[in-house]
Formats: C-alpha cells, sequence, structure tokens
C-alpha cells in the first residue's frame, strides 16, 4: 500500500515539479483528515497541485472562486423549483466533492468563508433545516493570496486553527522551472495522470495514521513545544491543545510516508512549519507573519531528546 | 579570549584579597614587592578595561627571571622559609597578569590561602590570626564573585556571602581542630631564620645587659599552687662552666647530650606548674631548681638544666615539677669537680691574691669563706647599674676592686672566680630571675629583662648550693624586680620605646596591657598548645583512652559517613533515574563530543546520527547501529532490551579507540 502511495506521490511530482517537500505534506495533511491552506502569489501552482491531487487520489474535484459577492448558498447548493415533480429539489453546491479547491478564500465575506469552514469542520452541511453528510473523503484545499490584499477579509486566527496544514509553495528552483517551460503544458499533462488509488485504498491508509505509534519520548516532545509557545514571552498566544494535536496527527502522518510504523522527532520537526507556523504571532507584531521565524525558534531551542 | 571571563566583583575582591595577603608579609619581604604588586595590579585592571593586553611570553619569562634574581639578591638564596615564601608572593603577584580564564583565577586564589598559611609561620598570635580572616574573606568572595554575572555591582553582597560561608564551615573547622591528628614529623613547619633575644651559650657582661633592655616575652608560668614569692623564682636556663678571662660559656662537657645523669634526692614539697615559651631557636626548657621534668617535657642534663632533643622553634608547653629544697649531688664525680675549679691562667692576679688569703684565713670553713665574699659585695660600696664602665683585660680584678659597677653577670661572675681562686667548686648559672604576675589571669610572665646570672657552689655533703651575690647589692632587683632596681637609675628598657616604661606607669594602661597578654596566654595555651601530648590529654579525658590509630580511624569515618551523606544528598538516588537508553545515549554522545560532534539541544537522534555518519565516515556502521537501536527502543514499542543497547555502545566505543578520542579532545580544545 505504501508503494502505491509512493507511486502517487510521484504521479504528482511529475505535474508538480520541484515541490516534493510540499507534495509530500499535502499529501500527509489528506492522509491526517485535515484541510490544508496554500498562501501563495498567483500563478504559483496552487490549482495545478489540487488539480493533481485529486485525479491521483482519484477524487472528485470542485474549485470554488471566491469572491466578495459570493454568497453561503453559491458554495452549500440551493433548492431549485422543479416544476415538473412540483417540488423544490435540492442542487447540492460544489462543497459536495471530495477535494474542493477554495481559490482565494480570504477575498470572500466571512459569512460566506463561515459557510465553508463550518462545513470543513463538521463534515456536514444543514441546508433549509436538512442535515446533509459530504462525501467521504472530504478535503478542502484554501488559498490565500498575500499581497494586493485592499478589499479582503484575512482569516481571523480561530479559522486559520481549523487547517491542519498551511503551505506555500514558493518560486521553482531553476531546473524545475527549465523544465517546466519546455515540458508541454500541465492541463494536457493532468489529463494523463491516472488515479493511482481508490477510494478504499485511501480510506484504509487514513485509518492508518491514528494507529502510528507516538511512544511518550515524542509526546512529551510536542508536549515541550506547546509548552515553550505558551511560555516565552515571544509568543502572542501559545498552541491551542488542537494545534498540539494537530502536530501529533501530522507527524504520525509523515511517519506513515516514511514508511515507519512509529514517530519520531524529526517526523514532528517536518510537519512543524507546516502545521504551527499559521497558529502563531509573534508578540512584537501580532498581525505579522512572524510564525516562520517562531517555527525556526521551536526547531532550534526545544530539546528534541 | 576575552578579559571579561573574570567579572568585576571577582577581580575587584581578588585585588583587595592580594592586599591584604601581602600587608602582614612585608615585615620579612623584600620592600620591592610593592612596585611589583602595584604594577601587576593596575596591568591587570587596564586589562580589564580593555586598554592593555596579556604581557607576551618573553615578558612572562624575563618578569619571572627577573624576580627570580631579584630574590637570590635580597635573601641570597632560594631556597628556605624566607626565599620560599618571597618566592610564593612574587608568582601570587605575577600570576595576576597571565590569568585569562576562570581556572586561573581559581588558581590564584589558591595560592593566595596557601600564602595566607605561610603568613602563620611567621606570626601565630591571636591579633595575626583574627587578620588573616580578612584576606580569606575577600579570596572566598572572589571565588563567589567568579560565579556572578558581569553586572552584579554590589562586592558588599559577595563578601557578606563568603563571610556567612565561613561561618558555616565553623563546625567543621572546629571538628578537624580538636580530632585531626598532629602526626609528628609530618607537620612540624619550617621556621623562620629570625634573629631572637634571648639567653646564648655563652654570656659576657655586655649580652646580658643587652637582653635586659628588651621588653619581650620569654615565657609564662601557671602554678598549680600559691605563686612563690619573688625571691624564690630563679629560672635556671643553663649553666655556664667554662671562663677564658671575659665569657662565660657553657662547657663541652655540659652540653653533650650523653653526659651521665646527676643524682639527686628530693626533699620537701614538690612545685608543679606548667610553662608556655615562646620559641628561642635553643634546645634547653626553662625550670626552677630542681627540675624532674615528666618523660613528654625533656630530660634532665648533668647539670640540672632541663634539655630537648630539638631547639625549640616554636611556642612550647609543657608541664614541669621542681622539688626546691632538693639535695644536689652530694657526691661530685671528679671530672666535674675539676671543671668547676678551672680558671684562665694569666687574668686578675689580684683577685687570686684575695681568694689565696681568703682560703687561707678560713681554711676548710668553706661556708665562712662564701659568706665573707658576700659580705664583701655588701659592705664595700658597689652599685647595680645597667650602664657599668667597659673593664679592661683583668676584668675582674678591674670590678672588685677598682670600678665596684655592675650588674647580675658582673657580680656572679666575679664571685665564682674568686671561689674557684679559693678551692670551691662554683659555676655560673643563667637564666631568668622573678616575673611579673598576671593577676587577671593568675599566671607569671617573665621578660627578656628578667634575666639573670646567679652562683652556685658545691660543699661535700649539701651538695650544689645557690647564691646570689645580687641580692647583697641590691636586693630590691631581687625582691622586686628590675624595674625598681634601676628606678633611680632611669635605664630601664631605655631602649625599646613600644614596650618603654612610660607605658607601665600609667595603671590603667598597665592593666589593659595584662588583659591582653592574659587573653593571648589563653590563645598559645588553648589553640595553639592543643597538640600532640595536650590533645590527648583532653581527648583522654573526654572519650576515655585514645590512640592515634582509633582516632585516625574515628575521623576517616566521621569524614566518610559525611562524604556519602553529600553525596547521596547531591545525586538523590530517591529520584527517578534516567533509564539506560538516557544514560546510553549521554555516553554515546560523550564519546562521539571527543570528535566534535555535539547535538544541538532541538536535534533529533536520528538527524544527528547522520550529521555523524558524515564526519566519521569509519565509525559510521557503528554509530548508525547504536541509533537505530536507540531510536527503536525509545520511539517504537519494540523489545526495550538495555543489552543489545549496551551493545551497540561497546561498539561504538571500540569503533573509538582511546587514543583517537584523547587526540579529538585535544585538537577540540
Amino acid at each position: 500500500m505504501l508503494d502505491t502511495l509512493n507511486r502517487a506521490i510521484a504521479s504528482i511530482n511529475q505535474v508538480v515539479l520541484g515541490k516534493e517537500q510540499q507534495v509530500r505534506l499535502a499529501v500527509a495533511c489528506l492522509l491526517a483528515r485535515g484541510h490544508l491552506l496554500i498562501e501563495d502569489l498567483p500563478g504559483m501552482g496552487k490549482t495545478t497541485l489540487s488539480h493533481a491531487l485529486a485525479r491521483v487520489m482519484g477524487l472528485s474535484f470542485q474549485r470554488i472562486q471566491f469572491t466578495s459577492d459570493l454568497l453561503p448558498g453559491d458554495i452549500l447548493g440551493t433548492s431549485v423549483f422543479d416544476k415538473n415533480s412540483g417540488q423544490f429539489v435540492f442542487h447540492p453546491g460544489p462543497i459536495f466533492a471530495e477535494l474542493v479547491l477554495a481559490d482565494e478564500i480570504n477575498r470572500a465575506t466571512p459569512k460566506s468563508q463561515s459557510a465553508l469552514l463550518e462545513a470543513m469542520e463538521e463534515g456536514q452541511v444543514t441546508i433549509e433545516g436538512q442535515t446533509r453528510p459530504l462525501p467521504e473523503p472530504f478535503f478542502v484545499i484554501a488559498t490565500q493570496n498575500p499581497v494586493s490584499s485592499s478589499g479582503t477579509f484575512a482569516l481571523p486566527e480561530s479559522q486559520l486553527d481549523r487547517f491542519l496544514m498551511r503551505l506555500s509553495l514558493g518560486y521553482p528552483a531553476p531546473a524545475a522551472e527549465k523544465n517546466l517551460l519546455m515540458g508541454i503544458t500541465r492541463r494536457e499533462l493532468m489529463q494523463s495522470l491516472e488515479p493511482v488509488l481508490n477510494h478504499a485504498q485511501l480510506a484504509a491508509l487514513q485509518a492508518e495514521v491514528p494507529k502510528v505509534q507516538a511512544r511518550e519520548a515524542v509526546v512529551d516532545y510536542v508536549l515541550r513545544i506547546a509548552e515553550a509557545t505558551r511560555s516565552q514571552p515571544q509568543f502572542a498566544y501559545g498552541l491551542s491543545p488542537r494545534g498540539a494535536l494537530a502536530l501529533l496527527a501530522a507527524a504520525k502522518a509523515w511517519a506513515l510516508l516514511a514508511g515507519r510504523a512509529y514517530v519520531i522527532p524529526e517526523d514532528v520537526q517536518a510537519v512543524l512549519p507546516a502545521v504551527a507556523g499559521h497558529r502563531l504571532r509573534q508578540q512584537a507584531d501580532a498581525g505579522g507573519h512572524g510564525g516562520a521565524a517562531l517555527v525556526q525558534w521551536l526547531l532550534r531551542e526545544v530539546p528534541a531528546l | 579570549m576575552s578579559a571579561s571571563l573574570i567579572p568585576r566583583i571577582s577581580l575587584t575582591w581578588l585585588l583587595v584579597a592580594q592586599a591584604l595577603v601581602i600587608i602582614p608579609h612585608l615585615l620579612h619581604v623584600p620592600s620591592w614587592l610593592i612596585p611589583l604588586w602595584l604594577l601587576c595590579a593596575v596591568w591587570r585592571v587596564q586589562i580589564f578595561r580593555q586598554r592593555a593586553d596579556f604581557p607576551p611570553a618573553w615578558l612572562k619569562g624575563l618578569l619571572l627571571l627577573g624576580v627570580t634574581a631579584g630574590v637570590l639578591l635580597s635573601h641570597g638564596t632560594l631556597l628556605g622559609l624566607d626565599a620560599g615564601v618571597t618566592l610564593l608572593l612574587c608568582t601570587f603577584v605575577l600570576k595576576l597578569v597571565e590569568m585569562r580564564k576562570a581556572r586561573d583565577a581559581q588558581v590564584l586564589i589558591t595560592m593566595g590561602l596557601f600564602a595566607v598559611v605561610t603568613s602563620y609561620l611567621f606570626e601565630d598570635s591571636l591579633l595575626s590570626f583574627a587578620y588573616s580572616l580578612l584576606p580569606i574573606s575577600a579570596l572566598i568572595a572572589a571565588l563567589i564573585g567568579m560565579q556572578q554575572s558581569s553586572f552584579n555591582q554590589r562586592p558588599w553582597a559577595t563578601w557578606r556571602l563568603a563571610a556567612g560561608l565561613l561561618l558555616q564551615a565553623l563546625p567543621l573547622m572546629l571538628l578537624l581542630f580538636v580530632f585531626f591528628p598532629r602526626i609528628g614529623p609530618l607537620w612540624t613547619m619550617p621556621t623562620a631564620d629570625k634573629a631572637r633575644t634571648g639567653l646564648a651559650e655563652s654570656m659576657s657582661p655586655a649580652d646580658v645587659a643587652e637582653l635586659s633592655r628588651s621588653g619581650e616575652l620569654a615565657f609564662r608560668v601557671e602554678f598549680d599552687q600559691a605563686i612563690p614569692p619573688n625571691a624564690q623564682r630563679y629560672w635556671r636556663a643553663l649553666t655556664l662552666e667554662d671562663f677564658d678571662g671575659r665569657r662565660w660559656s657553657q662547657a663541652e662537657f655540659t652540653r653533650q647530650a650523653r653526659a651521665p645523669l646527676p643524682d639527686w634526692q628530693a626533699q620537701g614539697e614538690p612545685l608543679d606548674y606548667q610553662v608556655l615559651m615562646q620559641p628561642t631557636g635553643q634546645p634547653w626548657l626553662f625550670a626552677l631548681d630542681t627540675a624532674a621534668p615528666p618523660d613528654s617535657a625533656g630530660r634532665q642534663a648533668v647539670d640540672f638544666r632541663v634539655q630537648r632533643g630539638r631547639p625549640i622553634e616554636q611556642a612550647l608547653l609543657y608541664r614541669m615539677r621542681s622539688w626546691p629544697e632538693a639535695v644536689r649531688q652530694a657526691q661530685l664525680p671528679s671530672l666535674q669537680y675539676r671543671l668547676n675549679l678551672r680558671l684562665p691562667r694569666g687574668f686578675d692576679p689580684r683577685t687570686r691574691a684575695w681568694a689565696a688569703e681568703l682560703s687561707q684565713r678560713f681554711g676548710s670553713d668553706q661556708q665562712g669563706l662564701v659568706n665573707e665574699v658576700l659580705k664583701h659585695f655588701n659592705q664595700q660600696p658597689f652599685h647595680y647599674t645597667l650602664r657599668p664602665p667597659l673593664y679592661g683585660q683583668h676584668s675582674v680584678d678591674e670590678f672588685l676592686f677598682d670600678g665596684r659597677r655592675g650588674f647580675c653577670a658582673h657580680y656572679a661572675g666575679a664571685m665564682v672566680v674568686v671561689l674557684r681562686a679559693a678551692g670551691i667548686p662554683a659555676r655560673v648559672v643563667a637564666g631568668y630571675q622573678g616575673g611579673e604576675v598576671n593577676e587577671a589571669g593568675n599566671y607569671l610572665l617573665i621578660h627578656q629583662f628578667d634575666a639573670h646570672a646567679w652562683v652556685e657552689y658545691w660543699q661535700p655533703g649539701t651538695g650544689w648550693q645557690s647564691v646570689d651575690p645580687t641580692y647583697q647589692v641590691a636586693p630590691e632587683r631581687i625582691e622586686q624586680g628590675i624595674e625598681q632596681a634601676l628606678a633611680e637609675e632611669g635605664s630601664f628598657l631605655e631602649g625599646d620605646l613600644l614596650a618603654g616604661a612610660q607605658l607601665r606607669k600609667l595603671a590603667w594602661l598597665n592593666q589593659l596591657r595584662l588583659a591582653w597578654d592574659d587573653l593571648n596566654y589563653s590563645w598559645q595555651r588553648l589553640v595553639l598548645g592543643y597538640q600532640g601530648e595536650q590533645q590527648m590529654q583532653w581527648l583522654a579525658s573526654w572519650l576515655g583512652t585514645v590512640d592515634w590509630q582509633q582516632l585516625g580511624l574515628t575521623l576517616v569515618a566521621v569524614i566518610a559517613v559525611l562524604l556519602v551523606l553529600l553525596g547521596v544528598w547531591l545525586v538523590k538516588p530517591w529520584q527517578a533515574r534516567p533509564v539506560a537508553q538516557q544514560r546510553y545515549l549521554l555516553a554515546a554522545e560523550r564519546l562521539l563530543a571527543t570528535q566534535g560532534l555535539v547535538r544541538d539541544s532541538g536535534e533529533g537522534v536520528r538527524r544527528f546520527s547522520q550529521r555523524a555518519q558524515v564526519s566519521l565516515p569509519a565509525q559510521a556502521a557503528a554509530i548508525k547501529a547504536f541509533y537505530r537501536e536507540y531510536e527503536q527502543q525509545v520511539f517504537a514499542a519494540e523489545s526495550v532490551d538495555e543489552a543489545a543497547l549496551k551493545l551497540r555502545y561497546l561498539r561504538l566505543r571500540q569503533a573509538l579507540p582511546w587514543w583517537q578520542r584523547w587526540r579529538g579532545k585535544k585538537n577540540a580544545d
């Protein structure tokens, strides 16, 4: 099964060039049943990554372009009167897909954002008094544009906390970009991607993650990290217990990807920037993006053993 | 290496301590040590302020050479106590400018403590002990200051902490003081070769006059009974039997340690007393006649003096028993008989003629002859003075018949010459007479100015008889002391300003002086005198019989128990010990640390292992195996097998042989 997973990752890497680490983290996020926030400039391959992930994993894919006039109904779906049957028929919105790409999530109003985020958290949506389950697996990749943020509604910390990981893709390496420019277009490549995993296999893999061993030594390390964020003066606020849980879950998924049945501190360290980066703020600059520096501090200073 | 490694407080206290350590030594070290110290101190301060650099190696070598040459020039040698201490102080001072790391400062502080101890070799009075608390506490404060932040600005707080620590060490100090065995030659200290005032093996009148001008303390006596009257307190030191016409000296026969023991018979009531004598550099002790020393004190010599095997170089406390009415040598061996009749040829013809006349007049009535001589001193216009005229070649003649001015040495010497010339065996006894009673402590103080000489003559049957011609001339000298005898002349202690006669005239000042002496006496008796015999006796009175072996074992046992308790307290075995995996991990990391590989605190073992494998390709396999095993045991739920981890650790150690570790460590340093 692990071979299959590695083949899936290799396939995605054929499309998303030079981003092995981010692809791996995205897959780990999926395995840990978390949701992914990608924060990057336009045109960095966010959509490509999401799309490739959906295809390789054999997931149905929907994309929602968030705009300031987007309404919750546009995400969740609406009931429309069917004159043939004389009844209101529910037309499911784009959220009813297995992999949803919420593009530029910060452009929508908080009301629409909440609709998505609630669905993410609950795994179901309630429309017109009726609760409808979302498909299983359900995986949201939201993207944010850090620049040209006028007229946007930045996600508050409480919402950010709902994303297991936040990634930023960054510019590709020159060699990867050269390949990108010389090769055929991504869109055509995407068509040639074959699903590597089916739903059953993915579900089995997701079920494997909680079984990965996290012994006391690693749990203590996670606790030390959480404690450091709560006690050290440079942190505006500490990691929430959900954050600590997320860290451990992500580390387990990472260990699984590495083919290990137990977590080692290096797993925690590998996922820490993605898991904790968006949950931390610097005391000196509480509104800023200091999380990365804080994570580096944690990696350096918190004793691994 | 930056100069700021030694914090400000520490440096401050170190400089203060150096000054305090050096001050008491200034009496016996060359004065160029002061500018040397000032130079080094200023240099050190400039280094601290980063205005100067550490001296280069050649300059240090030059300084060392210069200092060695200086010691050689000042003392004439590099060996011996004085030169040794000077050398120690010089290195103590010079170390200041090459003090780079904390370790150097620790060396300096240790040297300082040692230098304080060496000052006790020169002066062990209560005052010097009290003073030495200052440099010691300053040194401890410097030691504490090394552990404090460079930003600490409060030197007095540091000193208070040091004083508190010293106070806490008090019980341990007392324990060691009481129980630590003073094992003979191991603990005998080298002695300062300073000139001492006191009696010598030979005596000319000028020597005694010199002694009479010194207010220095000779010894103290505490009687078990009431203090006998002044006129009975004749403290014998030695007898002078050889006369060369000018000087009296100890006879070779008498001096010999192998000389036979004299026979004598105890009579009357004995006197028991305890003497605490100042170091004299001479082997004889002071005692009243006729002394029967306990074995530990010394042994009786052929002329009834009490002698030790070695010169007394430290204050000595001994008990003594004397039989004032004893009959000494009813039979005189012929060798001693002849010895005590010998006179140099060609001296003092008038005295000899007078003696011959007396001998003829009294015939066999030798007692009458002695009385006649004493009467001569009494009735002729003799004058007791410390400023006698200088007598010529026939000094006895000129003294007896022309000058008639002199003091005890003149009278005793002249009388012995007369008696010998008249055929009566006689000799001069040198010692001390009288002494000052200290009411505060009920003991006697005998000073150098109490030095005295008197006469012993021998009669068949009755043995040696003591007689004091000075008494005939100046009875107040014997009954009230030399101060009274010289009251008119004003020559008492005229050369000694500090202990001067003026001080003794003010009653309250005199009281103060005696009280202070009482304190010093207690110090010497109870603290300095607490060794050897005294220690044994005191311990025996508390613990029953003790022997050194038992005492040593007890001491070792007590210290061992204390150390074990301290160890238990430090290790705290009741707290959870690190599990085996942690111990082996630490051991392995110590191994790798010798190669400069140190795991960062945030670094996991797997990444560190990979780093180590790259750095040490030769040991890569062993490193990998160890860390894999560790990871398996700690992070995977697999069997926790201590032995397997130990095996991997041992393999790793094998892969890194000791020389490689050692070399790596050296390179890392």
